[in-house]
C-alpha cells in the first residue's frame, strides 16, 4: 500500500499543489495548537511556517502563505482566535502575519541555496525570525504608538525562548522529513 | 463483451520489489468481482493499473479496446476508483463541491455539471446533504460520497479498495446495497477485500491473489472453501457447511 | 472541535446573501480601506450603517459577543498604549504616568476604525457561503498576472477542507499521548517534537494520498469554474458602497 503510493508520480504540479494547500492548513490549524508549558504557551504556527519554508522552499511555501493569508482576509478564521479578515491584518498583530511572507521568502532562498545542512536550516530560521519580528514589532508600534522599547518588551521578549525551543526541533525535524516529501527535482524548476 | 483485457501485466517498484507478476485476466463488462488476497498480495498495484495511476514495468491493460497507456484520460473517466481512506480522497468543502470536483475537471457545462451532481447524489441517496460540510458525514456517507464522486465523471467500471474498512455496521450496508444496486444498474464491479465476509454473497467470481500472482479464478461457490489457504477468512457459514448469506437481509 | 471550524455563515435569504460575491468581496475590501482614513464623523456614520446591516440579517448577539471576545483585548490593548503614548495636554497625572486628551482620542479614533472593519468583515463572512468565496477570488485574480487564478482556487477550497481534518488528527494524537502520560515530561524540546511529528506525517501522507486520488479523478488546472452572474441590485449595492466610502472620507 504504502510502498504502491509513493510509486505513484502524480504531475509534480498536482503534488506541490496539494502540499501546499496542506501546509496552509497546517499553519491555519497550528493557530489552535499549542503545548502549554511555561508563562507563555508555545503556539505552533510559526513553527510550521517555518516547516514549510524549509520543506517546500520558496515558490510553493510563498505559495502557502499567500493562500493562507487569503483566505484570512476573507473572513475565514485562520487566525489564531478565530476572527477572520482585513481587521486582523489592519490590528495590531498584523506584522506578525504579514511577516511570514518575507520570512518565508528568505528561508527558503537559503535552504535552496545552501546544500540542506542542518546548520544552514538553523541559521536560515534564525534570519526569518529577526525578519518576522521587525515586521511585526514595527507593525505593533505604528498602530499602538508605543515606544520601541515598550513595543519590543510586548511584541518579541516573551517569544524568544519558545522560538529558540522551536528552531532546535524544526531543524532535525525538517531532515526527517524531507524524504518524504521528494521535492528534489521540484525544486530545479 | 470483454470491458477489461490484463495482458501479461508486471509491476516492478523503484526499490526492485515485485508489485504485480505476469498477471492475465479479462473481465466481462457488468461483472461483479471480487479480489482476496493477505496486505500486500496486489491487489492496490493491480487495479492502479487500470486507470493508469500506475505505469506497467511490463504488459498492458485494453479497456474496451483501446490500451491505457494510450489515452490514460479515458481510461480514468472509465474507470472510477473508491480508495482505501475515503477522507483523503475528498476534495470540496460541500459535499456538492465535493462530486462536482470530477466533472469540473472533464471542463464541462456549468449546467451539464449541475445535471450529474444531482443525478450522481439521487443515486447514493446523499441529495439531502448537498450543502454539508464532508466532514461531518458519517464513515458509510463518507464513502458513498465517494462513489457519487466517481458516478458524476460516468464511470462504467467501479473499483473498490477495502470499501469495508473502518465502518460500523449500518455504514457496512450502506455501502453493500449501494454497491449492489450500482452493480444491478449494469456497472463493472470489482472489490478488493481480505474480508469475504460481507461481500461474498453478491459476487460471481471470486479471485485470490498472493505475491502479485492470480492463483486461483472461478465461481465463489467452487473456490470459497479454499480461502484459507491463501491468507483469507472463509466466510463462517461455509466453516459450517452452509451457503453464504447476504448482509443486506 | 466544532466552534473552531464552524465558519460563522447564517443561512438566509437577504439581500446581502444574495449579493453576488465578487461585488460583496469588493464592497467589503473598499470599506474596509477606507475606514482607515476615516474621522470620527464618518466612523459614527459607518457604524450606524454596519449596526443596521447586522439587525438586518440578523446577526446573533451571542456570536457576536463571541467573535469580539478576542479582538477586544488587542483593542483595550491600543487603546491603553495609544492614551499613554500621545504627548499634549494631561487629562489625568498618575504617578509618572500621564494619560493626554490627545492619547484618549487618539486612541479611540484607531480603535472605531478597527471595530468598523471587523464588524465589515464579520457581515461578509456571515452573509458568504465559503464554497462560493474562492469563485469571487478566482475572477479578481485574473487580471492579476504571473498569478495561476484556478490553482489558487482549489488551493483555498483544499485547505478549508483539510483544516478541520488536521485538527482532529492532531487533537487525537494529542490525546493518544495524554493517555501514556506525556504530561509528566515537562521538557518543551521532547513534547514539541512528539506532537509535531506525527501530526506532520500524517498530514504529508495525507497530501501523498489526495494527490493520487485527485489524478484518479482527471485534475487538470484548465477546469470549468463556477459561474457567477450580477444583477442590477449588486451594481446598485456596490454603487451605494462607494458614494458611502467618498462622504466618508471627505
Amino acid at each position: 500500500m504504502t510502498t504502491a503510493t509513493t510509486e505513484i508520480n502524480p504531475a509534480d504540479t498536482l503534488r506541490m499543489t496539494v502540499y501546499a494547500s496542506l501546509s496552509a492548513a497546517l499553519i491555519a490549524a497550528g493557530a489552535y495548537m499549542a503545548i502549554p508549558i511555561g508563562p507563555v504557551p508555545i503556539v505552533l504556527q510559526n513553527f510550521f511556517v517555518m516547516l514549510t519554508a524549509l520543506l517546500l522552499a520558496v515558490r510553493w511555501g510563498m505559495g502557502a502563505i499567500a493562500v493562507y493569508l487569503l483566505a484570512g482576509v476573507c473572513g475565514l478564521p485562520v487566525f489564531a482566535g478565530g476572527m477572520g479578515g482585513i481587521g486582523r491584518l489592519a490590528g495590531p498583530t498584523g506584522g506578525y502575519l504579514i511577516g511570514y511572507l518575507p520570512m518565508v521568502l528568505i528561508i527558503g532562498l537559503i535552504v535552496e541555496k545552501t546544500d540542506k545542512r542542518m546548520i544552514f536550516d538553523i541559521l536560515a530560521m534564525i534570519l526569518g525570525t529577526i525578519i518576522l519580528y521587525t515586521c511585526g514589532v514595527t507593525w505593533l508600534k505604528t498602530v499602538t504608538g508605543m515606544a520601541w522599547s515598550e513595543a519590543f518588551t510586548l511584541g518579541m521578549y516573551p517569544f524568544l525562548i519558545g522560538d529558540a525551543v522551536k528552531i532546535a526541533v524544526a531543524a532535525p525535524l525538517a531532515r526527517s522529513l524531507r524524504p518524504l516529501i521528494r521535492q528534489a527535482e521540484t525544486l530545479k524548476i | 463483451m470483454n470491458i477489461i483485457e490484463i495482458k501479461n501485466l508486471s509491476h516492478r517498484f523503484a526499490n526492485g520489489e515485485i508489485g504485480i507478476d505476469d498477471i492475465n485476466l479479462t473481465i466481462r463488462e457488468g461483472e461483479f468481482v471480487v479480489f482476496a488476497g493477505m496486505n500486500g498480495s496486489g491487489k492496490t498495484t493491480l487495479f492502479r493499473h487500470l486507470n493508469g495511476l500506475l505505469t506497467p514495468s511490463g504488459g498492458s491493460v485494453i479497456l474496451d479496446g483501446i490500451s491505457v497507456a494510450d489515452d490514460p484520460k479515458r481510461a480514468r473517466r472509465m474507470v472510477g476508483m473508491v480508495f482505501q481512506n475515503a477522507d483523503s480522497q475528498i476534495v470540496g468543502e460541500t459535499v456538492y463541491d465535493d462530486v462536482a470536483f470530477g466533472p469540473e475537471n472533464l471542463g464541462l457545462e456549468q449546467a451539464m455539471i449541475a445535471q450529474r451532481v444531482s443525478e450522481a447524489l439521487h443515486a447514493v441517496g446523499l441529495n439531502a446533504h448537498a450543502d454539508k460540510r464532508p466532514h461531518l458525514l458519517s464513515g458509510g456517507e463518507k464513502r458513498r460520497l465517494a462513489i457519487a464522486g466517481i458516478l458524476a465523471m460516468g464511470s462504467r467500471v467501479l473499483v473498490f479498495d477495502e470499501p469495508f474498512s473502518n465502518l460500523d455496521y449500518p455504514g457496512i450496508c450502506q455501502v453493500l446495497k449501494q454497491i449492489v444496486s450500482l452493480h444491478h444498474a449494469g456497472h463493472t464491479i470489482l472489490i478488493a477485500t481480505h474480508d469475504l465476509e460481507k461481500v461474498i454473497f453478491h459476487a460471481q467470481r471470486l479471485i485470490f491473489m498472493k505475491d502479485g500472482n492470480i492463483i486461483q479464478d472461478g465461481a465463489p461457490d467452487d473456490n470459497l472453501k479454499e480461502a484459507e489457504r491463501f491468507g483469507v477468512r472463509t466466510p463462517c457459514a461455509t466453516h459450517f457447511g452452509k451457503e453464504p448469506i447476504s448482509w443486506l437481509t | 472541535m466544532a466552534d473552531v471550524t464552524a465558519f460563522s455563515y447564517l443561512t438566509g435569504a437577504s439581500a446581502l446573501h444574495k449579493m453576488d460575491v465578487r461585488f460583496k468581496l469588493a464592497s467589503m475590501i473598499l470599506c474596509s480601506l477606507t475606514t482607515v482614513k476615516t474621522q470620527f464623523a464618518g466612523l459614527f456614520f459607518l457604524t450606524l450603517v454596519l449596526g443596521i446591516i447586522l439587525l438586518y440579517i440578523r446577526f446573533p448577539l451571542k456570536t457576536l459577543i463571541r467573535e469580539l471576545r478576542y479582538f477586544s483585548v488587542l483593542l483595550l490593548f491600543v487603546f491603553i498604549a495609544r492614551s499613554l503614548s500621545a504627548p499634549g495636554l494631561p487629562f489625568i497625572k498618575l504617578g509618572f504616568v500621564t494619560v493626554t486628551y490627545k492619547g484618549i482620542s487618539d486612541g479611540a479614533l484607531v480603535c472605531w476604525r478597527l471595530l468598523n472593519i471587523v464588524f465589515t468583515g464579520l457581515i461578509f463572512v456571515a452573509t458568504t457561503r465559503p464554497s462560493t468565496l474562492k469563485t469571487a477570488v478566482e475572477w479578481w485574480l485574473k487580471p492579476v498576472p504571473f498569478i495561476p487564478e484556478q490553482r489558487v482556487a482549489v488551493m483555498i477550497s483544499l485547505m478549508i477542507r483539510f483544516m478541520p481534518v488536521i485538527l482532529e488528527q492532531a487533537r487525537e494524537t494529542a490525546d493518544a499521548q495524554k493517555a501514556r502520560g506525556v504530561e509528566n515530561r515537562k521538557n518543551p524540546f521532547y513534547r514539541l517534537k512528539k506532537i509535531a511529528l506525527p501530526v506532520l506525517i500524517r498530514t504529508f501522507v495525507t497530501a501523498d494520498e489526495l494527490s493520487v486520488a485527485m489524478d484518479a479523478r482527471c485534475y487538470t488546472e484548465k477546469r470549468t469554474s463556477m459561474k457567477l452572474t450580477a444583477g442590477k441590485n449588486d451594481w446598485l449595492i456596490l454603487g451605494g458602497v462607494i458614494l458611502l466610502c467618498c462622504l466618508m472620507v471627505v
